[in-house]
């Protein structure tokens, strides 16, 4: 549990991307995300993958995170890969190895035919990984190079209610607390003769008696910190004002410029290239758009 | 009386051969009629043919005269040529425009030397007991096959073209779409004008240009086969039966083509609904008439697109439902947080908390740790926490604070939550958790659980609900995984994944979530 906070807390540091404001990062992780679901080009989006480790590298990550991220993304890839290789359903296609046999009793029918693994899916697997992964990583390098209250401020920022804003600032601050607090009730679970590592019954009776002793917990909790909050006029006025105030630097405006440019301009181009190619639009002048979102997208 | 009887004599044997002759002249056998053979049929020239094949000669006798003839047809074949039938052919013909026509097999055997050869067909035409004779030649030209296959090829091949085989530039080229059933298509099926009883049926066309650089005028049929790129297996679903009949009953065109043209045609590919996406081998195939001897291939590489728009609605209603959704909270959030004290914000918020620490942190390693090892059935493990758990704690929370919007509050929660710590700001999570807001909300609102009078301890009703509303927004999920990820999944798949993961943890979920709640209503108390 201690590792899991270590990991899921952000890394300080005085780097390009440590700098950028936050609602620049929120934005710049949309635009790429919007990027990332449109793109169908193997090369494109493998430079879009190459691109954001980059960003590790220049934000000079522990190598703890580092190796966090391998292994999800290894995860991630194999378990996409794998999925894929047993649904693939495009030809051609090539099984290498027989799962469930089509005339299997029962499964063979509820099947539709057998599972199989399929060389192809193997491929195109590991090519739809890397869209999960992209997403994944940028993510990651964003909330490891974020302070939570940045992040914070800089949604409210972009105009999300404070409240909202309030009620994650509770849950985030909580999280150790509350992560401490399943700790204690995982060893006063052991010491009672539970096995929270046994598979099967073992992790369903630890979930169970995990949960009510916390939950309990948070709710005694809520009276306490309601009064508390009430007590500091939360609510009173409708505007706030903030500690640290946010403001762009003209890196992040550029770069916001750029990532919103180019998520708008590749979403546009992909969506007509796929009205062209499902026969709902065509027209003679955008051949040579086609022509880019075929080629490169 | 002797003299005047012997005068008549005389002049019944001079005018009786004057007025036959009269008679005789009446009839102009080429004016009167048509007669034509064709070798092989459709060839009206000289033909071409090669060794070792069954043509038919074509024989056409028209009558232009007003009164009975009798005609015998008789096909006189070079030597070495076999007949399937008697050569000669005996018919009346009654009236003006009447007509008489036969199709004559005969086999070239595989002896046959190379060589032009004369075909005559006589006719002999009885008028008024008169005998006229018309005789008709063609030629045939008995070619090796290397000449056939060096003066046929085919120049062009248009994928997907329109009906007069012309390039269509509004499609991509050498891209067949698989459609489900959808406006543009079904316009497709009347432009075939064929009543296909299957309607999800789509078709479209290929244009095929053969080019004659011989001398011979060459009959052919054309024909296609799409294949299975790696085995060179036909694919069925390219050639679907239509009415009952074998597609390739409908899908073939025979041409005549002269010497030194080209000739544009087209023809029909259908595509059933179950054909796959992706890779093919078009082969088109040239045969000479009267022979099962294909003359010329071309094959071409042709992709399938599959278009699921099942998926794609599904993916872009959702995404505007949330999107609607989230815009209705901006333009109100004031009211809508007011309705909500303090005190519950925090407890909300502290569910969110929980929900992520013991849900969305050990998921973030064990759902893609389950999925490398378990593969498909890794659903049966992640739902113990994506399931049950989850909706333990959101049904406890029904029961704790039973006001419409609570349920929102917890998922946005959880998406903020699970983006900031664990980067998880992903097109699927907010759709998925705004669905299954949205339509949590809307069933426990109109279902009395939530509102002015709430109502959320019976299990029974609460467990259908969520479990019914998890069921779709599994569903909603594994169409943004297939579209905006593009991924596969099997039919079966997803059905056994929304009943047990969706349905039935759900409902265990919710069935210990209610006393879960009631019990933590006595700690609040």
């Amino acid at each position: 549990m201690i590792g899991a906070r270590s990991i899921a807390e952000p890394t300080i540091k005085d780097t390009v991307i440590h700098r950028m404001d936050p609602r620049a990062k929120i934005l710049i992780l949309i635009s790429t995300v919007f990027v990332a679901v449109s793109l169908d080009n193997q090369k494109t989006m493998f430079l879009l993958f190459l691109i954001i480790l980059s960003g590790f590298v220049i934000a000079k990550m522990p190598a703890i995170k580092i190796k966090t991220l391998v292994i999800l993304l290894v995860l991630l890839i194999w378990g996409t890969i794998y999925s894929q290789a047993l649904f693939y359903s495009q030809l051609p296609r090539t099984v290498i190895f027989t799962i469930i046999r089509p005339d299997f009793p029962v499964l063979g029918w509820l099947t539709g035919g057998g599972l199989f693994v399929y060389e192809e899916g193997l491929h195109h697997g590991a090519v739809q990984g890397l869209r999960s992964a992209s997403i994944l990583s940028l993510g990651l390098l964003m909330c490891w190079t974020t302070d939570s209250r940045d992040m914070l401020n800089g949604l409210v920022g972009l105009k999300v209610p404070y409240s909202v804003a309030f009620m994650v600032i509770t849950a985030v601050r909580f999280l150790p607390i509350i992560i401490t607090e399943v700790a204690t009730v995982i060893t006063v679970q052991r010491l009672r003769g539970f096995n929270p590592k046994k598979f099967g019954s073992g992790i369903i009776k630890t979930l169970l008696n995990i949960l009510t002793p916390t939950l309990a917990n948070c709710v005694r909790r809520t009276g306490t910190l309601a009064v508390s909050i009430q007590s500091r006029a939360f609510r009173a006025n409708p505007d706030r004002t903030s500690l640290k105030k946010l403001e762009f630097s003209n890196i992040d405006k550029v770069m916001i410029t750029v990532f919103v440019f180019a998520a708008i301009s590749i979403v546009v181009i992909k969506l007509l290239y796929n009205m062209y190619t499902s026969g709902i639009y065509y027209t003679s002048s955008l051949r040579p758009v086609y022509a880019i979102a075929g080629g490169y997208l | 009386m002797k003299k005047i009887g012997f005068l008549l004599l005389v002049l019944v044997l001079i005018i009786q051969p004057v007025a036959a002759q009269v008679q005789q002249e009446d009839f102009k056998p080429e004016d009167m009629t048509t007669f034509t053979i064709q070798v092989p049929h459709g060839v009206e020239g000289n033909g071409l043919a090669v060794r070792n094949s069954t043509l038919s000669a074509y024989i056409f006798f028209e009558s232009y005269y007003d009164g009975n003839m009798n005609v015998t047809v008789e096909l006189d074949l070079p030597k070495g040529f076999v007949l399937h039938e008697p050569s000669a052919n005996s018919f009346t013909l009654q009236t003006e425009y009447d007509d008489w026509y036969r199709l004559v097999d005969f086999y070239i055997p595989a002896d046959t030397p190379f060589g032009v050869y004369n075909i005559t067909a006589k006719a002999v035409v009885d008028v008024e007991g008169t005998k006229h004779t018309i005789v008709r030649t063609t030629q045939l030209k008995v070619a090796s096959k290397e000449e056939v296959a060096n003066a046929v090829s085919v120049s062009q091949l248009i994928v997907p073209s329109d009906e007069d085989g012309y390039g269509d530039p509004s499609h991509p080229s050498n891209t067949l779409v698989v459609q489900e059933t959808s406006p543009a298509l079904k316009k497709l099926l009347q432009v075939t004008d064929l009543k296909i009883e299957k309607k999800e049926l789509t078709s479209t066309y290929m244009g095929i240009e053969l080019t004659n650089t011989g001398n011979s005028t060459i009959h052919v049929i054309v024909t296609y086969d799409i294949l299975d790129i790696k085995t060179g297996e036909p694919v069925k679903a390219f050639k679907p039966d239509i009415m009952g009949m074998k597609a390739d009953t409908l899908c073939y065109a025979t041409v005549t083509l002269s010497p030194g043209s080209s000739s544009l045609i087209s023809l029909p590919i259908y595509i059933s609904p179950d054909a796959m996406g992706g890779d093919y081998l078009l082969k088109v195939k040239v045969k000479l008439t009267g022979t099962d001897w294909i003359a010329v291939t071309k094959d071409q590489k042709i992709t399938s697109i599959s278009r699921r728009w099942g998926p794609i609605i599904t993916t872009f209603a959702a995404s505007l439902l949330g999107i609607t959704a989230l815009g209705f909270f901006f333009s109100r959030p004031r009211k809508i947080m007011d309705r909500f004290k303090t005190r519950n914000l925090v407890l909300i918020a502290l569910f969110g908390t929980v929900s992520f620490a013991a849900i969305s942190l050990p998921m973030t390693i064990l759902w893609d740790l389950s999925h490398a090892i378990f593969g498909p059935f890794s659903f049966l493990f992640t739902g113990l926490f994506n399931e049950i758990l989850l909706y333990m704690l959101i049904a406890s929370l029904v029961v704790l604070i039973p006001k419409p919007g609570v349920i929102s509050l917890f998922m946005m929660v959880r998406f903020l939550l699970g983006g900031f710590i664990t980067g998880s700001f992903t097109p699927i999570t907010f759709i998925t958790l705004s669905i299954n807001a949205i339509i949590l909300e809307f069933l426990l609102y109109v279902a009395g659980v939530t509102g002015k009078n709430p109502a959320p301890d019976n299990r029974l009703k609460m467990g259908i609900i969520c479990g019914f509303s998890d069921v779709i927004s599994g569903y909603v999920s594994f169409s943004v995984w297939m579209v905006l990820y593009r991924l596969f999944y099997s039919n079966w798949y997803i059905a056994v994944n929304l009943l047990i993961d969706g349905f039935l943890y759900t409902f265990i979920g919710t069935w210990f979530g209610i006393s879960l709640g009631n019990r933590l209503k006595k700690v609040v108390e």
